[in-house]
């Protein structure tokens, strides 16, 4: 089904707007989720609460595309559960992905405010379009997707040490743009 | 460091990157309109188109027709062999039984990796198909017998009439060399596993290995001296290790050897001269007789070895034909010209 009739759906508060969005891209939602969350229970929760957001939010919004609407919210919900759940545990792909992250910002730099997330966030936009599509393409499905290092070599046909070099040199170029840009504390 | 405002700072990023690396997991419904990046190409050769391949070849009379001989003939077709003269690819013998199997199909050394090409079967269709929601099932692994070492392997193409499975394996080259010595014996038993599921996996094989050799052109580029304008720093640039797959550049800079083996502490030292490796070779080109130009494009990784830094670099789409190469540049300055 078109993007277009499930929020027709949503806006007519039929409850098939939700067996549509999840027919369409339940497996995707799940991933996004599923990435972060090492516990099923909570990635079904976050799956759950993310169609529910969307039921309350559509309308008046009608994002388009639909599909980063729903991810970007069941990321946001994924990463929220996460650090509430992270007190006391260690590991797990996405406490990698996070070890990378901080790999990224340059020594002295700290992201203490909503502010301060919101410019980091402008400069990665900034360094992204500098990138050649399939560089991006890796950094993205790593750094918002979470993608295991494994998945991504066989999509995109390397070694996961290929991969693993590759994501390195990535971020390096990240935190030299982010120095480049005066990104300081 | 606050995580959680770091986890937000990469959400935050552009809607349209998002939606450009967005790949639709297999139980999804797609749309017409759905865009795929198209990271990894996958075929499904029927027989008939197979034949065809082989007609429009010139070949005539074709009695044994096999799909390992349709693969063979895509394989060395889309990988640019015969045009590019790489030597150094191998076919193997097809027509026998399959071991366990397995049947091997072609192998090439790209210099780090050697790449095997096989067949397996029989493979089911739900076997073989694509990963299924959140689980990254089945994932396709080549490892030698008898040993710790081994690579990865993935899918490159599916005959659904026949149930083959064609994986391209990636065996790096240092394991098969520990594996030989290990083994005492250059031809060693590899086998190839699909794994299904956490606890369930299927292998198939064990068949005989050699490696098989490297071809090498290496351009002594004597010590020529580059400065690059956007980092200011003077580099020698010593060499180029070319094969039809892969290259590596020899460099030379001040102080390379202790930058090299402290890179990864000292970051900020090594810095500008990472730079400067990559930017000769992204800049320095290859020039054929036909006028095209060639790139390594940057390096995957780099390694100090016998006075100089080695950048690496391969390419998987086709070969370059590393007889043709009639100057290397960089800049305004000429490396090397054939006479």
């Amino acid at each position: 089904m078109e993007d277009g009739k499930i929020i027709s759906l949503f806006f007519e508060r039929s409850e098939q707007a939700i067996e549509e969005l999840n027919r369409k891209y339940g497996a995707a939602v799940k991933k996004t989720a599923a990435n972060i969350l090492d516990d099923r229970l909570d990635v079904e929760e976050c799956v759950n609460d993310a169609y529910l957001r969307v039921w309350n939010n559509i309308p008046p919004h009608a994002p388009d595309p639909l599909v980063g609407y729903v991810c970007r919210i069941a990321r946001n919900l994924a990463v929220n559960r996460y650090h509430a759940n992270r007190a006391e545990k260690r590991g797990g792909n996405y406490a990698l992905v996070l070890e990378e992250m901080e790999e990224c910002i340059p020594s002295g730099v700290n992201i203490e405010t909503e502010y301060d997330a919101k410019e980091l966030g402008a400069a990665i936009s900034r360094f992204l379009s500098t990138l050649k599509p399939e560089d991006r393409f890796l950094f993205v499905r790593r750094y918002w997707y979470a993608d295991p290092v494994a998945e991504l070599a066989v999509v995109t046909n390397g070694s996961a040490n290929r991969i693993s070099v590759r994501l390195f040199r990535l971020r390096e170029k990240l935190k030299r743009s982010l120095m480049k840009e005066g990104f300081l504390a | 460091m606050n995580r959680e405002l770091l986890s937000k700072a990469f959400g935050n990023i552009e809607e349209s990157f998002v939606l450009e690396a967005y790949r639709p997991v297999s139980g999804d419904a797609r749309s017409a309109s759905e865009r795929i990046v198209p990271m990894k190409k996958k075929r499904i050769v029927t027989l008939a188109l197979a034949a065809a391949l082989i007609l429009a070849l010139g070949i005539t009379a074709y009695a044994a027709w096999s799909i390992h001989a349709a693969r063979q003939q895509e394989l060395r077709a889309e990988l640019k062999i015969d045009e590019n003269n790489v030597s150094s690819y191998v076919e193997y013998d097809a027509s026998d039984e399959p071991a366990g199997g397995l049947v091997l199909l072609s192998a090439v050394n790209d210099g780090q990796t050697q790449r095997i090409y096989v067949n397996i079967s029989p493979v089911s269709e739900e076997e073989a198909s694509d990963p299924k929601g959140s689980e990254p099932f089945p994932v396709y692994a080549v490892s030698i017998e008898g040993t710790e070492f081994g690579g990865n392997a993935q899918k490159y193409a599916y005959d659904k009439d026949t149930q083959t499975l064609t994986l391209e394996c990636f065996l790096p080259v240092d394991n098969m060399k520990k594996a030989a010595a290990e083994l005492g014996t250059d031809a060693v038993p590899i086998f190839v596993q699909m794994i299904t599921g956490i606890d369930t996996s299927r292998s198939f094989g064990p068949i005989s290995f050699t490696m098989t050799g490297q071809q090498l052109r290496v351009f002594d580029l004597g010590n020529a001296l580059y400065h690059d304008p956007e980092t200011d720093k003077d580099i020698e640039i010593v060499g180029l290790d070319l094969a039809p797959f892969g290259a590596v550049w020899k460099v030379h800079y001040e102080g390379d050897a202790a930058l090299q083996a402290r890179k990864f502490e000292d970051w900020q030292a090594y810095k500008p001269w990472c730079d400067l490796e990559e930017n000769v070779c992204k800049e320095a080109k290859i020039v054929f007789s036909d006028g095209s130009e060639f790139s390594i494009g940057g390096s995957q990784y780099s390694y100090y070895e016998d006075g100089a830094v080695h950048l690496w670099n391969s390419w998987k789409l086709s070969a370059i034909n590393i007889d043709d190469v009639q100057r290397i540049v960089i800049g305004d300055m000429i490396l090397w010209e054939a006479k």
